[in-house]
């Protein structure tokens, strides 16, 4: 199974991306939590893309490839865009979830929440590209 | 997302409808702030027809938290799905946050 959208850098593309995500996860029948769980670690991946890869008033696009691996047991997502390079993993700041509401800093929770759910996150930068690939065993 | 406001005996409660996502983050800013306006008060934010946030929702709901601390208010958030809550949890932001 390999599927792939275009996607532009802009929110109203949060939609598609949604959309695209339901059918795949309906498609391998996976459960409501997980369901949710990729929904939200390719939003935060898209949304990080469409804020910081190009100039806010620019019109560029993305490509989002979602493909399985290993028997269907894994999901695989590669986020490419060619946007200015950005680690969003070096880059990202430190995230203290034990902080109290008055200490917790607004930011960084997006790759944070990446991190935490998927199980293989990695970034490179190849021929003028950030790639970014998201890995997450989907059975138990 | 939509988000109703009414108030009741000097509580204040905000009930959500939808997904909370980046798309919809900026209009839910905009129609907070009588959340923020009133934040030395007892706020609740109703959550059972939240069906998604992403982080765009919670920097939204952090700076509310912190409002209602500089106002000595509180929130109450209610009826929360599971997958909404798992959320919170992952981030840490389950603890910052009156749950009923």
């Amino acid at each position: 199974m390999q599927r792939e959208l275009i996607l532009h850098n802009n929110v109203k593309q949060i939609g598609p991306l949604s959309e695209f995500i339901e059918d795949l996860c309906d498609s391998l029948g996976l459960d409501t939590t997980l369901t949710f769980n990729l929904n939200l670690v390719l939003e935060e991946a898209v949304t990080n893309v469409i804020m910081y890869a190009y100039p806010q008033d620019e019109d560029h696009t993305m490509t989002l490839l979602a493909w399985t691996e290993k028997d269907e047991n894994v999901i695989a997502f590669e986020l490419k865009d060619q946007g200015k390079p950005f680690n969003p993993i070096e880059q990202a700041p430190e995230v203290d979830t034990t902080l109290s509401a008055k200490e917790r800093k607004i930011g960084g929770l997006g790759i944070f929440l990446i991190n935490q759910i998927m199980d293989e996150v990695a970034y490179r930068y190849e021929g003028n590209s950030n790639i970014l690939t998201m890995k997450k065993n989907i059975k138990e | 997302m939509t988000f109703t406001v009414t108030e009741e005996n000097g509580t204040i409660k905000g009930v959500m409808d939808g997904r909370l996502d980046t798309a919809a983050a900026p209009q839910f800013a905009e129609d907070m702030k009588v959340m923020m306006e009133n934040a030395d008060k007892h706020l609740v934010l109703d959550m059972e027809k939240l069906s998604f946030i992403s982080s765009s929702g919670l920097r939204l709901l952090l700076s509310l938290r912190k409002e209602t601390m500089a106002k000595n208010g509180d929130i109450t958030i209610i009826n929360v799905l599971p997958e909404v809550k798992q959320v919170f949890t992952i981030t840490g932001f389950y603890s910052l946050f009156q749950f009923k």
